[in-house]
């Protein structure tokens, strides 16, 4: 089936929604593709407040926000909205996106501009037997446990002590397994001091400067071997230490998914900071080919503020290419480029901001 | 980058790197190998790497036979730590018109003189190997079981570490800009990182082989063109051979991990340098093939790319010595089919540039740069 959009958005996580919901206000003929059967991304695992930045939604649960955007998104007939469908392709030569809906029906889809708000996937790790049943990404597990009501097993060792690794060991304990220690190969642990705090009233160990040496279990994972690593990140060989588990879950980090990004041949930065490679762009979101845009985790791993923010910010500029530029517009965008500053400053900010410094503009 | 050298050798794909090799064993000493990208990252590092046999015409019979024995043995005699995936699991040709089915009784009569073990296959034959064809307006079919294909990552990379054991310097990244010569002989080649003084040029530049003859200003009558593939995910075993219809332009395989290759030729397609993938392609090649193979219509497919196809005019590589130029060899324009052949074609590059007796004499003066001159164009009936 072919289709023409003024837009098209791949994504419905928060940079998407956000751009939807400006274009839809803004009459034109949008189409958000969303993979998933449910709209709102990573902010459908969100059961918890949120955290972080000065934002109008801290303290609302992810999956609520998702809610409101949805809400506002269905009161524009001139948004359409694919879910179940993935965009698997661009073809340049025919300026052609093909999407693929129930893994049965192909479209293609052609459009004036279009936002990238893909987002992020998870990372893993290279060791004996990674592919063990039992062996799972910690957003994984969110969405067994958070969106489908499954535990994935009893005895947890958790890797990772970002504030995914702790927020969700918090929310393996609150639904009743043991999380028997969280490990981090890095001296310190990653996350916010008051998530780690309360993990360890609760119990769990945190052990810095260790990592996974290999995983043991004929069909399923039994056992962890773990061992500890020195200053230079190498193992210590004589410090293998054996745990017994059912679920490994690894949280890791999360690369940006920009394999469209790539064919749509958007310039590319490979930038550690901002979780790997990432398109050039400016103060647009647009990346170096004209009317493609990028927005939220995909143009950088970051958090749900910004992401809604880019996505705003994003939509604007595609209104503009399209022109349909006026005063409101003008005033929502520069709130939205400050507002982006905003919470970009600070200690907090500083990883971002140095990653940012290294994304050429265009 | 050494200054000087005894042979240089622009291009490190299977080519190139075989005839690095197959130079060096010969205990020719300084060797440079160029390559503007990575080795591997033109056509062989993106073909199809199937092996046939099947030819209908002594020279590509030779060529072709000579380069399965080769393929047999190379990963022993190069010494390489991994497998390069050799499988003979033979190509199955169907023919859809009488003119083909004439076409492919001479082929085999020939084949056959060449000690091939080529089966003429009936139509009620045919699922017995290839059980999911569609046989429908199937007249016949040819099956030779030895031919098959390759790892091409592998293949490209053996023959380089090999090469670089002996002695070859292989320099990547490193563009070819200009060749300098004085009357008839090369005095050296220049790149992006320097100069290189040299008496021998061998020009294996796969689908820029004419720029390279415009450095010396000799005319090389390729072109390139792209040629577009795709892959689907792993699926159980469903067919062995690769199937090669000329009929529908296409051919298809399924590699060892169970993910399935295809592609087709476009009449269409322009002459250039396009390495850009359509949806045209993945349309039009799926259903070509799943006309012939229907259960495969409910392949995923994952990936698509291209290639550049080095074309000559009559579809047959110029292998030998250019007339005009001394030292100045060529191994080009292999039209779709210089995988397969890329052991012969080193050995006997390597065999003229030694002063050797060549393994096959008669390339020297039927594969020449000079054949389109004489109008002796090389008709080989078994092209796509
Ligand atoms: C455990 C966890 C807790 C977090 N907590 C917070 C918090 O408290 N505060 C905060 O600010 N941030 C938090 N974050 C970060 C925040 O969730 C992300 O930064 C944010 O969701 C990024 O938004 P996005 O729209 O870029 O991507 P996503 O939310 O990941 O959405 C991308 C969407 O694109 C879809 N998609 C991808 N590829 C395709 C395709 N080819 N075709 C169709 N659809 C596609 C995906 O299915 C997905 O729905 C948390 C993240 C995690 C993992
Ligand atoms: C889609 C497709 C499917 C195919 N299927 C098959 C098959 O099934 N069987 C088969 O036998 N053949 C097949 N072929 C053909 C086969 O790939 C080629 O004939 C073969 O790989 C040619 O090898 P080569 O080393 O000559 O060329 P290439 O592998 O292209 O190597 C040439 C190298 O020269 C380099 N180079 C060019 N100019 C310069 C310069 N100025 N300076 C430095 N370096 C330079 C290039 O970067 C390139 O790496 C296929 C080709 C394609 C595109």
């Amino acid at each position: 089936m072919k289709h023409f959009f003024d837009v098209v958005i791949i994504g419905a996580g928060p940079a998407g929604l956000c751009a939807g919901n400006i274009l839809g206000n803004a009459g034109k003929k949008t189409l958000i593709i969303e993979r998933d059967p449910f709209l709102g991304g990573q902010l459908l695992k969100q059961t918890h407040m949120f955290f972080g930045s000065r934002d109008q939604y801290a303290g609302t649960r992810g999956l609520d926000i998702a809610k409101i955007f949805q809400n506002e998104l269905n009161s524009y007939p001139n948004v359409s909205v694919f879910t179940d469908t993935t965009a698997t392709g661009y073809y340049p030569e025919e300026k052609i996106l093909l999407a693929m809906k129930d893994e049965k029906e192909l479209y293609e889809i052609s459009f004036d501009q279009i936002i990238i708000a893909t987002g992020a996937s998870e990372k893993s790790l290279l060791f004996e037997n990674n592919d063990l049943p039992g062996i799972f990404g910690a957003g994984a597990v969110q969405t067994l446990m958070n969106m489908y009501g499954v535990l994935p097993g009893t005895e947890i060792i958790m890797v990772g002590s970002g504030n995914i690794g702790l927020i969700v060991s918090y929310q393996l304990l609150q639904a009743g397994a043991n999380v028997k220690c969280i490990i981090d190969a890095a001296p310190h642990i990653g996350g916010y001091f008051v998530h780690a705090a309360k993990i360890r009233r609760m119990g769990v160990p945190i052990y810095t400067q260790h990592t996974i040496h290999r995983a043991i279990g004929k069909t399923t994972l039994e056992a962890v071997e773990l061992v500890k690593v020195d200053n230079s990140w190498k193992k210590i060989s004589d410090s293998v230490f054996t745990e017994s588990c059912d679920v490994l879950c690894l949280a890791v980090g999360l690369v940006p998914m920009s394999e469209l990004l790539w064919q749509m041949g958007c310039d590319m930065n490979f930038v550690p900071e901002l979780g790997g490679s990432v398109p050039a762009r400016n103060q647009w979101m647009e990346t170096s080919v004209r009317g493609v845009f990028v927005a939220g985790d995909v143009a950088g791993v970051e958090e749900a503020s910004s992401a809604m923010l880019e996505g705003t910010i994003a939509a604007i500029g595609a209104l503009k290419n399209l022109g349909s530029w006026n005063a409101a517009i003008e005033k929502k965008c520069v709130h939205s480029l400050e507002y982006l500053k905003e919470i970009r400053y600070g200690p907090v900010g500083e990883k971002i901001r140095s990653g940012l410094a290294k994304v050429e503009a265009r | 980058m050494k200054n000087k050298a005894q042979v240089v050798i622009i291009g490190g794909g299977v080519i190139g790197c075989a005839i690095a090799y197959e130079l060096a064993k010969r205990k020719v000493k300084d060797i440079v190998l160029l390559e503007k990208n990575s080795l591997a990252s033109g056509a062989t590092g993106r073909c199809g790497a199937g092996v046939r046999q099947q030819w209908g015409t002594e020279m590509n019979l030779k060529l072709s036979i000579g380069s399965v024995k080769r393929f047999e043995i190379l990963q022993e005699e190069l010494e390489y730590p991994y497998d390069l995936e050799f499988e003979q699991t033979g190509y199955f040709m169907p023919a859809y018109t009488e003119k083909q089915v004439e076409q492919f009784k001479i082929n085999i009569a020939l084949q056959r003189q060449f000690g091939l073990d080529v089966q003429w296959v009936q139509p009620d034959e045919a699922r017995s190997i290839v059980p999911i064809i569609n046989t429908h307006g199937l007249l016949a079919a040819t099956f030779h079981q030895k031919d098959g294909h390759l790892n091409p990552f592998h293949v490209n990379f053996a023959y380089a570490r090999a090469a670089q054991r002996l002695g070859v310097d292989i320099h990547c990244h490193t563009k070819v800009l200009g060749i300098s010569t004085e009357k008839d002989s090369i005095k050296k080649v220049s790149t992006d990182k320097g100069d290189i003084a040299c008496e021998i040029v061998v020009n294996a530049a796969g689908g820029w082989s004419q720029s390279i003859g415009e450095m010396v200003g000799i005319n090389i009558p390729t072109y390139s063109e792209r040629h577009q593939i795709l892959i689907t995910e792993p699926y159980e075993p469903l067919f062995k051979p690769m199937v090669m219809s000329f009929y529908h332009n296409f051919y298809t395989q399924q590699e060892p991990n169970g993910a399935i290759i295809m592609g087709i030729g476009d009449p269409n397609e322009m002459k250039g340098y396009n390495m850009e993938h359509s949806l045209a392609f993945a349309k039009k090649c799926s259903s070509l093939v799943t006309r012939v193979l229907p259960p495969l219509k409910n392949a995923r497919m994952i990936r698509q790319w291209s290639g550049l196809y080095n074309m000559s005019p009559d579809k047959t590589p110029i292998i030998g010595e250019a007339s005009t130029l001394n030292g100045f060899y060529m191994a080009c324009g292999f039209s779709g089919h210089g995988f397969m052949i890329a052991p012969m074609t080193s050995v006997l590059i390597a065999q003229m540039i030694t002063k050797e007796e060549l393994d096959i004499p008669e390339v020297k003066t039927k594969l020449d740069l000079d054949r389109f001159e004489r109008g002796e164009l090389f008709i080989e009936p078994s092209v796509v």
